[in-house]
């Protein structure tokens, strides 16, 4: 028996358009990865799928039960954990009173052991807890009747690098012990890290659903390199990179595609803003120049042992590589966006998203 | 059973224990003052006074101690002021768990969503109870410490039947909560309502359009006429049962069908 099985899943929000007849399925013991620009329409299937709202057409059934049959999600609930985006908790009582209270509700069969390994403060009150607390306590809670399928809302946004990692090898370990998870994300090497399978959802339509090593092998990295002397465009013209673009020279062509044109710490957090894609990069190039040296930044998807024989043929004085963001990795695999559908994910995006995360990657 | 219930009851425990000693205190010191009342002439006082003011407040019986405490204490302090605000509780209820997303966390839970806001409702009994149960005692040993008068029979019926009345005011605020699901859009259409009723109930009164008072909850409680006169409307109590628990069925009925997003 599936998991988790979608037909045809649609749901409307009025004109909006957040999911568009998704089909797919997530096997039982496997770790599904569900990714996706904020906006995509990713919270909007998870909250179907926990019969949070019913699909405007199209089915789905989660451990076998029907989303949309009320009784029969309550049955499903008792088997099923949830790591919600937004963690909205009772802001007056302890993280202790609020267990108990969840406890009372669906069960507690492993909260101490869960609690010894992410430790929230459990005496304090919730309101005083950061987000990374918050999160902490949204996985106990999420884990703490031993559920056999667990749905993840952006599940790591929040949690500090440490915590992260020891929540992926909870999640391995977990998985070893026959669950299955299903978890959206945003940022493509979390996925890389602990995803079996990878749903790829833009625009509310599902554009590709594949194993991870296919898509990473696509994904790329965006490199930015800063070198003393100036240089061309057609310099970087070597295999595997795209998107080439060059600052701080007056004649430098501008780029070729809206991928941003940042440079430095830029790039790392370009994935956490999609916007930043759509912005038109031509007048952007002036301040990424630098004092000294000519600034060089592109998406590079071909071996890197290639790229850095390329490297070592300048006097480099700045260098960074980091995952491509997503938003970029997107636009060159399946293209422009219509613009129908673009306004219609637009709208979305404020409907499902979260806050913006600030602490991702 | 009743999980939800308990904790949300116990999350209420510091605003029941609030609103009962405030209400004890606002009690006891209508108690005190009622002496330099007793000896006014108010029928001569408030004859020109128009009909609104004097049936509609019951001011003509303000010179007993339980024409005092019908009028300071239980029309404004019971009605409006307890009303209103056991209205704007409720009213935050459904609306603000959504708009804070807390309900997610309660809805990933295997119970079912009437369960869930019939129970949080039921907590509403909580500082309901507490201060129907409590002020009667006040203020009966405050007025015999002061050699007042109070029938105890009355008092116990006008809190009993205060009950139904309160947690009519609460369903209006429930129900706002349910179908607006913006938090401060129900409070504002909860409070609304009521101050509008009550404005409907006493403006109109022995007018052609009394009969518009009849949608106001305030129209089949009258703590004067229980007080003062000891007739009591026991029929209204029922009434407002009634209004409270249909209220309180069509927000679960829709709750259970809709949208959480």
């Amino acid at each position: 028996m599936a998991a988790i099985t979608t037909e045809g899943l649609t749901k409307h929000y009025g004109d909006v358009r957040a999911n568009e007849e998704l089909s797919f399925e997530v096997r039982e013991g496997e770790v599904f990865g569900y990714l996706g620009p904020n906006g995509a329409g990713k919270s909007t299937t998870i909250r179907t799928l926990m019969g949070f709202q019913s699909p405007t057409s199209g089915s789905a059934t989660v451990l076998g039960h029907d989303v949309t049959d009320r009784k029969a999600m309550i049955e499903a609930k008792r088997h099923l954990g949830y790591v919600p985006a937004e963690m909205g908790f009772d802001e007056d009582v302890t993280g202790n009173r609020f267990l108990r209270y969840q406890a009372s509700l669906k069960g507690d069969s492993r909260s101490e052991e869960l609690l010894e390994l992410f430790d929230p403060p459990m005496d304090r009150e919730i309101g005083e807890y950061s987000t990374g607390n918050k999160r902490k306590l949204a996985i106990v809670l999420a884990f703490m009747h031993d559920p056999d399928l667990v749905i993840m809302d952006k599940p790591t946004s929040g949690l500090d690098p440490l915590m992260q990692e020891r929540f992926y090898e909870f999640i391995r370990d977990e998985q070893a012990r026959g669950k299955t998870f299903f978890f959206s994300s945003h940022i493509l090497s979390e996925v890389q890290k602990i995803c079996d399978r990878v749903g790829v959802i833009r625009n509310g339509h599902l554009v590709e659903l594949e194993d991870v090593e296919t898509l990473l092998d696509r994904g790329g990295k965006r490199v930015s390199v800063r070198v003393a002397d100036p240089v061309d465009r057609e310099a970087f013209a070597i295999e595997g990179a795209h998107d080439v673009s060059v600052a701080g020279d007056e004649r430098s062509p501008q780029p070729t595609t809206a991928d941003g044109g940042e440079s430095g710490d830029g790039a790392r957090t370009a994935s956490d803003r999609p916007s930043s894609a759509d912005e038109p990069s031509g007048n952007g190039n002036s301040s990424s120049g630098g004092r000294d040296g000519t600034s060089v930044s592109f998406t590079f998807t071909g071996d890197y042992n290639d790229l850095l024989s390329h490297l070592v043929a300048y006097d480099i004085l700045d260098l960074d590589i980091a995952d491509a963001p997503l938003e970029d990795v997107f636009m060159r695999f399946y293209g422009e966006v219509d613009p129908d559908t673009e306004s219609a994910a637009g709208g979305t995006a404020e409907a499902e998203s979260s806050p913006e995360e600030s602490a991702d990657v | 059973m009743f999980e939800v219930a308990r904790y949300e009851g116990e999350r209420r425990a510091m605003l029941a224990l609030t609103i009962v000693v405030a209400a004890a205190f606002y009690g006891t010191m209508f108690v005190a003052i009622a002496p330099s009342f007793t000896d006014l002439d108010l029928a001569s006082l408030f004859a020109e006074l128009p009909k609104q003011l004097t049936e509609g407040l019951g001011i003509e019986s303000m010179n007993t101690l339980s024409g005092i405490l019908s009028v300071e204490l239980y029309q404004v302090g019971w009605l409006l002021v307890l009303g209103i605000y056991l209205a704007y509780n409720a009213a935050s209820m459904i609306a603000g768990e959504i708009e804070s997303g807390r309900i997610d966390s309660l809805l990933a839970a295997p119970v079912s969503r009437t369960r869930l806001a019939g129970e949080e409702f039921l907590s509403l009994l909580l500082p309901i109870l507490a201060i129907n149960a409590v002020t009667p005692i006040v203020l009966f040993v405050a007025a015999s410490f002061l050699d007042e008068t109070l029938d105890p029979v009355n008092l116990v019926v006008l809190h009993a039947l205060a009950v139904p009345y309160l947690l009519c005011c609460a369903a209006v605020g429930f129900v706002f909560s349910v179908f607006l699901t913006d938090e401060s859009h129900a409070r504002i259409a909860a409070v609304g309502t009521l101050v509008v009723t009550y404005l409907l109930e006493t403006v109109f009164i022995g007018t052609d359009y009394e009969v518009l008072g009849t949608i106001a909850p305030m129209n089949y409680i009258d703590p004067t006429a229980i007080l003062v006169d000891g007739s009591y409307d026991f029929a209204g109590g029922a009434i407002l049962l009634v209004a409270a628990a249909v209220l309180v069925l069509a927000g679960l009925v829709r709750f259970g069908r809709m949208d959480i997003g």
